[in-house]
C-alpha cells in the first residue's frame, strides 16, 4: 500500500536503532537477507522483530531450520520484553522445518523441484493460515544446502519471497556466512533475488572485537549505509554509530 | 578552600544547571573525592537521580569502596567500569547488578552501548552519567577518536534529558582535552589547587 507521499508503507521492526538506519522500517512484504558469520546476533535481531511485531498484533512465525525452537530459545539472550503469553496466544509461532520435511516425506539430501515447490506451498499455506505478517527463516542456508544447485536455490527464494509477498508478510532470511567471506551468502545466489541485505559482522579495530551491522541495499527504502556498533541486551538489540577517527587518522 | 566546601560549592553549582546539561568538571587531584562527594550528594542523595558512573580511571570495587567509606549512599549508582577487564581484574564474583564491565577503554562505542541500556532500565525521572575521566580515556584514545565519542554521547543524552558530567583533573590535561571538553559542555566548573 502506498502512503499519501508515494512512500512504501512501513514494517517498523520495533528495534529503535534499526528503524532510524532504514528510515523508518522495512518496506512491508520485502524478503531481506540477514547475513553474516557466527556469532554477530543475526538470530537475536531476527526473533526481536518477531517479538515487537507480535506484541502489537501482528501474528508472527519463526521457521527454525537447524535447531529446534526450544534449544534456540534457551540459548538466546533473555528478553524482558518476551512474554509467554505471545507464544500462549499464537501471535508468535515457532515451527522446527526439519518436522515439516518429515512430514512432506523430504527424507533425501537434495530436494527435486518438485518438492521445492511443495516446500513453498507448505510455508506460505502456513503462514497465510496463521495470517502470517512478519516471518523469519532462520537459516536460508541449511535449506540451500539441500538444494544444491544455483538455479533451484534462486527458484525456491523467488517463489518464497512472492508467496509471502502477496499476502501482506513481511520476510527475514537469516544467511550465514563464512567468518573471512567478502559475499553477503553462501551461494551467491541469495543476496540478488533479496529485497534488502543486512549485514552483521564481527569487526576486529587494534584488537578488540565488536559486533556491526550495516545496511547494504533495501528496496523501497532510503538508508543509511553507514556501520553501526550493536550489543544484544536483555532490553534488545542497541546500536550506536562506529566511531570513525580512530581508523582515519593516527 | 577545605574539602566541606568543595563538594558544597560543586553540589551548589550543578544544582543551577538544567538537565540535558553538560557539564565539564575540572579539579586538582587533591579535589578528586570532595568533588565527587559534590556530586553525588547532589544527584543520588537530594535529586533522586538514577547516577550511571563510567570509571576509566580505577576498578568500580575500589571506586565502590570509596564512596562508602565516604558515607555515600551508592544505591542508586549504576557503574560503566572501563578498566578492571583490562587489569584482568575483573571477577565475576564481586559483579552485582550495578555493575556492568567494558573489556577495554578503547571500545568507546561499547561505553556507549553500556550507558544507553542503562539509560533505559533506570526508571528514576532524573538521571545523570559521570565521565571519569577525560584524562585516563585519553591515555586509551586518540583525540579524534574521543572528540568524536563525547559529541555522540553527549548528542544523545541531550535528547533524552540526561544530565553529563564530564570529570577532568588539571594536573593531567592538556589543551587540546580542555577544548574537546569544552566543545561539548554548555558549563564548566574548577575547582583550583587545595589550599594549605
Amino acid at each position: 500500500m502506498a502512503s499519501r507521499s508515494g512512500e512504501r508503507s512501513r514494517c517498523a521492526t520495533g528495534i529503535e536503532g534499526f528503524d532510524t538506519v532504514l528510515y523508518g522500517g522495512i518496506p512491508r512484504s520485502n524478503t531481506v537477507l540477514l547475513t553474516g558469520s557466527c556469532g554477530t546476533g543475526k538470530t537475536s535481531l531476527a526473533l526481536e522483530f518477531l517479538i515487537h511485531g507480535a506484541a502489537k498484533g501482528e501474528n508472527s512465525l519463526f521457521v527454525s531450520v537447524t535447531e529446534d525452537a526450544e534449544k534456540m530459545l534457551a540459548n538466546i539472550i533473555p528478553y524482558n520484553f518476551l512474554s509467554d503469553d505471545l507464544v500462549k496466544s499464537g501471535k508468535l509461532v515457532f515451527v522446527d522445518l526439519p518436522v515439516m520435511y518429515e512430514r512432506l516425506g523430504m527424507t533425501k539430501a537434495e530436494l527435486t523441484m518438485e518438492e521445492i515447490d511443495l516446500l513453498v506451498t507448505a510455508i506460505a499455506s502456513l503462514a497465510r493460515e496463521l495470517n502470517t505478517k512478519r516471518l523469519v527463516v532462520d537459516p536460508i542456508t541449511s535449506v540451500c544446502y539441500k538444494l544444491k544447485t544455483a538455479e533451484k536455490i534462486r527458484d525456491f527464494i523467488l517463489k518464497l519471497s512472492k508467496a509471502l509477498a502477496d499476502i501482506g508478510c513481511t520476510s527475514i532470511l537469516v544467511s550465514e556466512v563464512a567468518a573471512q567471506s567478502s559475499a553477503y551468502s553462501m551461494f551467491g545466489v541469495e543476496e540478488a533475488i533479496s529485497d534488502g541485505i543486512v549485514l552483521m559482522a564481527n569487526m576486529e579495530r587494534r584488537g578488540d572485537l565488536l559486533r556491526t551491522l550495516q545496511v547494504i541495499k533495501m528496496r523501497g527504502t532510503m538508508h543509511s549505509r553507514a556501520k553501526y556498533v550493536l550489543d544484544l541486551t536483555p532490553e534488545g538489540v542497541l546500536l550506536v554509530p562506529l566511531l570513525k577517527g580512530g581508523s582515519t587518522r593516527s | 578552600m577545605n574539602e566541606k566546601r568543595v563538594a558544597q560549592r560543586v553540589s551548589e553549582e550543578l544544582l543551577e544547571v538544567p538537565p540535558s546539561s553538560a557539564i565539564s568538571l575540572q579539579m586538582s587531584v587533591d579535589h578528586y573525592l570532595d568533588v565527587l562527594r559534590g556530586v553525588l550528594d547532589l544527584f543520588a542523595s537530594k535529586k533522586e537521580a538514577d547516577v550511571i558512573y563510567v570509571t576509566s580511571t580505577i576498578s568500580f570495587e575500589a571506586i565502590k569502596r570509596v564512596m562508602e567509606a565516604l558515607d555515600i549512599d551508592t544505591s542508586r549508582v549504576y557503574f560503566v567500569d572501563c578498566i578492571s577487564h583490562i587489569m584482568m581484574g575483573a571477577s565475576s564474583g564481586h559483579m552485582d547488578d550495578h555493575t556492568t564491565l567494558v573489556e577495554s577503554p578503547t571500545m568507546l562505542e561499547n561505553v556507549m552501548l553500556k550507558v544507553e541500556y542503562l539509560i533505559r532500565l533506570s526508571e528514576a525521572k532524573e538521571k545523570v552519567v559521570v565521565i571519569d575521566s577525560i584524562n585516563s580515556l585519553a591515555i586509551h584514545n586518540n583525540n579524534w577518536i574521543l572528540s568524536e565519542f563525547l559529541h555522540i554521547l553527549v548528542s544523545g543524552l541531550r535528547v533524552r534529558d540526561v544530565y553529563t558530567i564530564i570529570l577532568s583533573v588539571e594536573e593531567h590535561s592538556t589543551p587540546e582535552i580542555n577544548n574537546m571538553v569544552s566543545l561539548v559542555c554548555d558549563q564548566g566548573i574548577r575547582t583550583g589547587p587545595k589550599e594549605d
